[in-house]
């Protein structure tokens, strides 16, 4: 007696019903035995039996699933394994690769996109395009950094998220929760940078800085900076400032007296180095993290404001030439020695060009006024040693320029080429995968439409699938090989001490970047892109009457 | 016309089972009884033998009312003659072995 004339258990029933979906849902080509091996199962003599036998439908179906997906993958995309796909005139019109083709490329292709290489090379590009600023993915990648360096009670990381993230608050509370738990970090108090003015650094933590570190002349500066008043920041306002706006801004007591302490003090360091080495380690440690997250930091650095810096050069040079006046040459003498010495010993202690520009320009103005100085005393020797002392500082100045260096000048070159390249692959990347995805949609979504539409309508989708999945693999290959000279570039970065030969290698690196996106993007994007639709209009235009011309003469040398 | 290609144990054993009753339409539940291979393994070796035309096969009406038509498998008249020597020479291989039939 076969289990259909007994009482079903649950389980035959669940069984039998799960045999009836194989088989509404069996491939159209082997239907015949999927229906087959149900009509057995009201055969089997127990519930077991029926289970046992379901499964192996279950199994037949998954197999045949999969047979017929292997068959349909084989085929071009649009088609179907009952013919489709085939134009009004009965002509077969389908892209000539195969679905498989299309997804091996495909996922090849990803798979090339997806390694740490094709990683860094992705967030690099897309960085360029958003002027290198932080992402939202980059918020919150520092937001997990910071989550996990307090769970693990690591001071470093803490302070660098502390500099690097873009939330004022939030860095506030990091910087003190990294100094608490390693006060050696106490220098963060003075390396993150505070402007906008909404955001200045705050007095306790400038008094502590002072206070660990009062041989150095930067905690000074950067509280003189903070608490300058408009009398100081006003002072060129009007052009080249009178006896009146030096009196304006002497009369700024407290600003007075933390730029007279900066100046007497023994030191100069803005804590770049130190900044630099965090960075440094941290990168090397989560070699994940993308550039842009670990330089951002770095670059909004606090470094003296340049102004505050001129202003009171030009405060003190000021007096030294009252002081001339008045015939109190000593004084004069005195008073400039003491900002050309400020100017050295920042150079001596900076790292950055910046805050060598800065110093430099500090040290020409005291060295010029000692010139006018010692001229008028007479004393040439001396006027000659200032003089002298000059023209160094102009040819310091002519050495930091961008091209100065034939050397430099092919590197920053050779990376504008290179960025050309990357872009260039990238854009085209994208474009293809586009293309792919467009082309193949269409053919899979809307077979009949395509089929019943024009044949230059057919044809296009047909061309993309074929040809736009073989464009991104190419592309995307070109793309990596191009990005490599900048990966280098990364690497020695992150490998090295910090010198500032590798950093102008990097900042060549990235500013090549920056070249195409600022035609699209930049100031000139409206002027870039118009130019591009001209020229690509013309071309149009010379094509269809090249064109044109030519069919014309076939006509006349083909009479019917 | 049928193709002969290498065969695996399971499906000597299922032209086994054809071959007991050499003329007679057979159930495929009762090939899975008889050969105790089950119905996941059995019927692919079925459409395999069937592609390559060893296998003629017809649908039987239902004799009870309300049940769907029963498929039926017998070997045609050349694969039998192959069948067998495929089996001996599986047998002098010792590639394989005959089951006990059912009586």
């Amino acid at each position: 007696m076969s289990v259909a004339n007994q009482e079903r258990p649950a389980v035959a029933r669940f069984a039998r019903w799960l045999l009836g979906c194989a088989v509404r849902h069996w491939p159209e080509e082997n239907r015949a035995w999927g229906l087959a091996l149900a009509a057995e199962i009201d055969e089997t003599w127990s519930a077991f039996e029926t289970l046992k036998w379901s499964f192996g439908g279950i199994m037949l179906f998954s197999r045949s699933v999969l047979s017929s997906v292997w068959k349909w993958m084989k085929l071009p995309a649009g088609s179907s394994l009952s013919g489709g796909a085939v134009g009004p005139e009965g002509s077969s019109l389908l892209p000539k690769r195969s679905r498989v083709f299309t997804a091996v490329v495909l996922a090849v292709a990803a798979l090339l996109l997806a390694l740490p290489e094709g990683r860094e090379a992705i967030r690099t590009v897309r960085a360029s395009w958003q002027e290198y600023g932080q992402s939202d993915s980059d918020a919150r990648t520092l937001e997990k950094l910071a989550a996990r360096a307090k769970k693990e009670k690591d001071a470093s990381t803490l302070a660098f998220v502390a500099l690097s993230t873009g939330d004022p608050k939030r860095a506030e509370v990091l910087t003190d929760q990294a100094v608490a738990l390693d006060p050696e970090l106490i220098w963060i108090y003075g390396a993150r940078n505070h402007w906008p003015k909404n955001d200045p650094p705050r007095q306790d933590w400038l008094a502590r800085l002072q206070a660990a570190d009062p041989d150095n002349a930067v905690p000074y500066l950067l509280e003189a900076h903070a608490v300058a008043g408009p009398r100081v920041h006003n002072l060129y306002d009007h052009g080249t400032p009178k006896d009146a706006d030096f009196e304006v801004a002497e009369s700024d007591s407290k600003w007075m007296a933390l730029m007279e302490r900066a100046y007497s003090a023994p030191r100069y360091d803005s804590y770049f180095q130190r900044h630099y080495q965090l960075t440094r380690t941290l990168w090397n440690r989560e070699k994940s993290l993308s550039f842009v997250l670990v330089l951002s930091g770095l670059w909004s650095h606090a470094f003296p404001s340049l102004l505050n810096l001129r202003t009171f050069a030009d405060v003190k040079i000021h007096e030294a030439q009252k002081a001339r006046t008045a015939g109190d040459w000593k004084r004069a003498e005195s008073l400039l020695a003491e900002v050309d010495a400020f100017g050295m010993r920042m150079a001596a202690g900076s790292g950055t060009k910046i805050e060598k520009v800065i110093a430099w320009s500090v040290s020409r103005r005291a060295n010029k006024e000692m010139a006018v100085l010692y001229s008028s005393l007479g004393k040439t020797e001396d006027e000659r040693r200032a003089t002298l002392r000059v023209e160094q500082i102009d040819s310091s100045f002519q050495g930091l320029r961008p091209g100065h260096d034939s050397a430099d000048h092919e590197r920053a070159q050779t990376f504008q080429r290179e960025a050309l390249l990357v872009q260039g692959f990238g854009i085209l990347a994208v474009i293809a995968v586009l293309a792919a995805l467009a082309g193949v949609l269409m053919l899979e979504l809307w077979p009949s439409r395509i089929r019943n539409a024009q044949t230059i309508s057919r044809r296009v989708p047909c061309w993309l699938a074929d040809y736009g999945p073989t464009t991104l693999l190419v592309a995307s290959v070109a793309f990596l090989m191009s990005f490599l000279p900048f990966q280098r570039a990364f690497e020695e970065y992150r490998a090295s001490n910090y010198a500032l030969l590798n950093e102008e290698r990097l900042l060549d690196s990235m500013w090549g970047l920056l070249e195409i996106p600022q035609y699209v993007t930049g100031v000139n994007a409206a002027v870039s892109i118009w130019t591009f639709v001209t020229v690509a209009l013309s071309a149009l235009l010379l094509f269809v009457l090249a064109r044109g011309f030519y069919r014309m003469r076939r006509t006349v040398a083909k009479p019917a | 016309m049928g193709v002969r290609i290498r065969l695996s144990k399971q499906t000597l054993t299922v032209l086994d089972a054809l071959l007991t009753r050499p003329g007679q339409w057979q159930h495929g539940y009762s090939l899975s009884q008889s050969t105790s291979i089950p119905s996941g393994t059995l019927y692919p070796i079925l459409m395999r033998l069937e592609k390559l035309q060893w296998l003629e096969t017809r649908w039987e009406e239902a004799k009870t009312p309300g049940r769907p038509p029963r498929h039926l498998y017998r070997l045609s008249g050349t694969a039998r003659e192959w069948a067998r020597e495929e089996i001996h020479a599986a047998q002098e291989r010792r590639f394989w072995k005959p089951a006990e039939h059912e009586a």
